[in-house]
């Protein structure tokens, strides 16, 4: 898998800049937003100068109760061919719930939750994380998500339960900075203790995004400029491991090409110190 | 509770279909709540269960808007209101234009909003969306200078 660099979230919006922008090394495109075989032009040129292209699910729901959906899973590895990637990566959620398993009708979140941290839940992760390495012809690697709620009757920390996927998996870990910095202001995590039981080599790239505090809650918006408490969990993860790739995520409200680059340079700036140190 | 034994898949462990059942009724007790107006499951925080409910809907409103953005034209101040007061006991099922066409609809039947012009516009941008036509994916000529006519009557008031 390899070397990443910093790279950017690719969203229509912002091809131009991100085509203009000096020393982008790669990016990630939403997996879903995109139809095999009819790319949009600017991805294919970026893809045509060589830089790296990473499809980044949201709909599998592998956290979810039932067996991943094949075609999904088909989708996403065709994907991962026509971009040549060297990775695909998706999310530890679930998207839906309700079908077969509960006899009741489909039920779609349109977004991520959060799985309970218990044994069961942890099983059935394990199993359709097989599932999906079975069909996928690229390594894998899944992300921590940002939530509001909290499961009662939890069995596991948070780092305990992506350690024992690794484990029992061998999946690799896509760190969201910023998803750490919410659960550490809406569950009252700490992102140290976290990054101390999780797997350092395991980690394949490493995401960071903005948003905002509200009634003492963290929004992760990817709409508002990235904040130092986020920068503070980066510096914090680098202290720890040199990440393959950091990749900066920017989802709406777009900021001029300059600001993007700002953001950008923010982020080297924290690798750069670690690594002096 | 009885179900049909059936085979394990080469690789997975053998109590695993008992977790996964335990598991899908936890998540469906938890996404009810959230989607579908069912009743807040034990454990749960409410104040954190709103505040995800409303997450999940703003969510949803904007991605419609974005994939069908002529109702949100219509509507304008009042989509939001009107697309949350939909949304809070109907769940997604489907994609979010059929959840556009639904919500559309859900409105005329429920005779919102009162005004008859914008009813009207509503009423035709629900018949050109669910009526067969020859070039899908393009708003119909005379919809798009409805709207785009209101907008500009907007802007000037």
């Amino acid at each position: 898998m390899g070397h990443l660099g910093t790279g950017i979230g690719w969203r229509p919006e912002i091809a131009d800049d991100i085509a203009r922008l000096p020393d982008v090394d790669w990016v990630e495109v939403v997996a879903e937003n995109l139809c095999p075989g009819r790319l949009p032009d600017p991805l294919e040129r970026l893809l045509a100068r060589g830089t790296t292209v990473v499809p980044h699910g949201v709909s599998l729901g592998l956290g979810g109760a039932e067996r991943p959906d094949p075609a999904g899973l088909v989708a996403l590895a065709e994907l991962a061919e026509e971009l040549d990637a060297p990775l695909v990566s998706e999310h530890i959620a679930f998207v839906r719930a309700g079908g077969p398993l509960t006899a009741s009708p489909r039920l779609e979140a349109g977004h991520l939750l959060p799985v309970p941290r218990t044994r069961d839940a942890l099983d059935v992760l394990c199993a359709n994380v097989r599932i999906a390495q079975q069909v996928l012809p690229v390594p894998l690697a899944l992300e921590n998500i940002a939530a509001y709620l909290t499961w009662p009757g939890e069995e596991l920390t948070e780092g305990r339960f992506l350690a024992e996927l690794v484990e029992r998996t061998g999946v690799r870990l896509l760190v969201d900075v910023a998803n750490l910095h919410t659960n550490h202001v809406n569950r009252g995590e700490d992102p140290a203790a976290f990054l101390d039981e999780v797997p350092a080599w395991a980690i394949a790239y490493v995401h960071v995004a903005g948003g905002f505090e509200k009634d003492g809650l963290w929004h992760d918006s990817h709409a508002h400029p990235v904040t130092r408490p986020v920068l503070d969990v980066l510096a914090e993860l680098c202290s720890r491991v040199t990440p393959p790739g950091v990749l900066l995520e920017r989802d709406d409200d777009f900021p001029e090409a300059g600001g993007l680059a700002a953001e950008l340079t923010a982020i080297r700036g924290v690798l750069h110190e670690a690594h002096r140190v | 509770m009885s179900e049909p034994p059936r085979r394990v898949p080469h690789g997975e462990e053998p109590d695993i279909d008992a977790a996964r059942r335990r598991l899908a009724h936890a998540q469906t007790e938890l996404l009810s709540a959230l989607v579908a107006g069912g009743p807040t499951p034990d454990g749960f925080d409410p104040g954190r269960l709103l505040v995800q409910r409303r997450a999940l809907v703003a969510k949803r409103a904007d991605v419609v808007s974005k994939v069908a953005p002529e109702p949100a034209d219509i509507l304008a101040g009042d989509f939001r209101d009107l697309f949350f007061d939909y949304a809070r006991t109907r769940p997604m099922t489907d994609s979010y234009r059929r959840d556009a066409t639904d919500f559309v609809r859900h409105l005329l039947d429920a005779g919102r909003p009162r005004d008859a012009e914008r009813r009207e516009l509503l009423t035709a941008w629900w018949e050109e969306r669910t009526t067969p036509r020859p070039a899908p994916g393009r708003t119909p000529v005379r919809l798009g200078r409805l709207v785009s006519a209101l907008r500009t009557s907007r802007a000037a008031r």
